[in-house]
């Protein structure tokens, strides 16, 4: 079955571990990852998305991509919603992970502040993958092992059509590495 | 936990990846990109698609229709990154980003192509 996971750790470190875990479940053949990232929010609640990019609108892209994507998985408002909903509330989530270069945003910055606090508190950090898995065993087992706390929801139940007006509208796969991509100061 | 034993598919997978990572990281590299960087890249996308063709007959149906997909990706990725040579500027710039989102296309397609080997193998021998 292919479903988004989002496993939220308490530090970043832990998060990269995970992430990590993750490729190796793959590597082994449990599972097949198709894409990661890691989010994470600092003591002051500022959203960080680990990426090669450099340009800042592409950051700001990426950023609400990925936002969007965790909100649609772990938000609250989100699973209350239901599955189709739950993308466009994600989107609201998104704005204020991307919104740090990006002030035209900034109407869904108050809405998503109160809804990202419920899927990632200060100083956590979140994977985010999108993975075939036969069972659901492997991936949930591993990651709490490692201290993680797991959120899935099948892709097929994911609508990403919340961006037909986003000046950036990339689905949300496009956000996700499609190998185990580790920032320098975070490899061990 | 036990890694296996990379078969033809995995090796695919694996050049599809580098080919990605190549040219994320040539696209971000401060000051632009640098040009000898990416020219090497169509002749490596177009090794990677000859590979995955030559590898297509032995696969099963669902297997074969993501790779032939990952094929069309990785000839997109040629494409704009020959386009990105010729050009210079902000065409330059969108050049290298499509080239960018077509490999990581072909990239899923092939993690794709991997995921439902892997699913029809463990339906042959379920895990206990």
């Amino acid at each position: 079955m292919r479903n988004y996971v989002a496993v939220v750790f308490d530090d970043t470190r832990k998060a990269y571990k995970g992430l990590d875990a993750l490729w190796q479940l793959d590597n082994a053949g449990e599972i097949t990852v198709h894409g990661t990232a890691v989010v994470h929010r600092d003591e002051l609640g500022v959203y960080q998305v680990d990426t090669k990019e450099t340009h800042p609108a592409l950051a700001t892209a990426v950023g609400v991509g990925i936002g969007a994507l965790l909100g649609a998985l772990a938000g609250p408002a989100g699973a209350a919603v239901g599955a189709a909903g739950g993308a466009a509330i994600g989107a609201a989530t998104g704005g204020v992970v991307g919104a740090t270069t990006d002030l035209v945003r900034a109407d869904t910055r108050g809405q998503a502040a109160y809804e990202t606090r419920f899927v990632l508190g200060s100083g956590q950090s979140a994977v985010i993958a999108d993975v075939s898995e036969d069972w659901t065993a492997a991936i949930d087992t591993r990651m709490r092992d490692l201290g993680g706390i797991v959120h899935r929801r099948a892709k097929s139940t994911v609508r990403d059509d919340s961006w037909l007006d986003d000046p950036f509208p990339y689905p949300y796969d496009s956000y996700l590495y499609p190998y185990e991509y580790i920032p320098s100061e975070y490899a061990w | 936990m036990e890694t296996q034993i990379k078969d033809a598919l995995g090796h695919i997978r694996a050049d599809v990846q580098a080919l990605h990572g190549a040219i994320s990281d040539a696209a971000s590299k401060r000051g632009g990109v640098i040009k000898a960087d990416i020219e090497v890249i169509p002749q490596k996308a177009k090794t990677v698609a000859e590979s995955i063709k030559s590898s297509m007959s032995a696969q099963k149906d669902a297997t074969k229709k993501a790779l032939a997909e990952a094929v069309t990706h990785l000839e997109a990725t040629q494409k704009h990154a020959s386009e990105s040579l010729k050009s210079s500027g902000q065409a330059f710039q969108t050049s290298i980003r499509e080239a960018l989102d077509d490999t990581r296309s072909a990239a899923r397609k092939v993690s794709e192509a991997v995921a439902a080997k892997r699913s029809a193998e463990s339906t042959k021998s379920p895990k206990k």
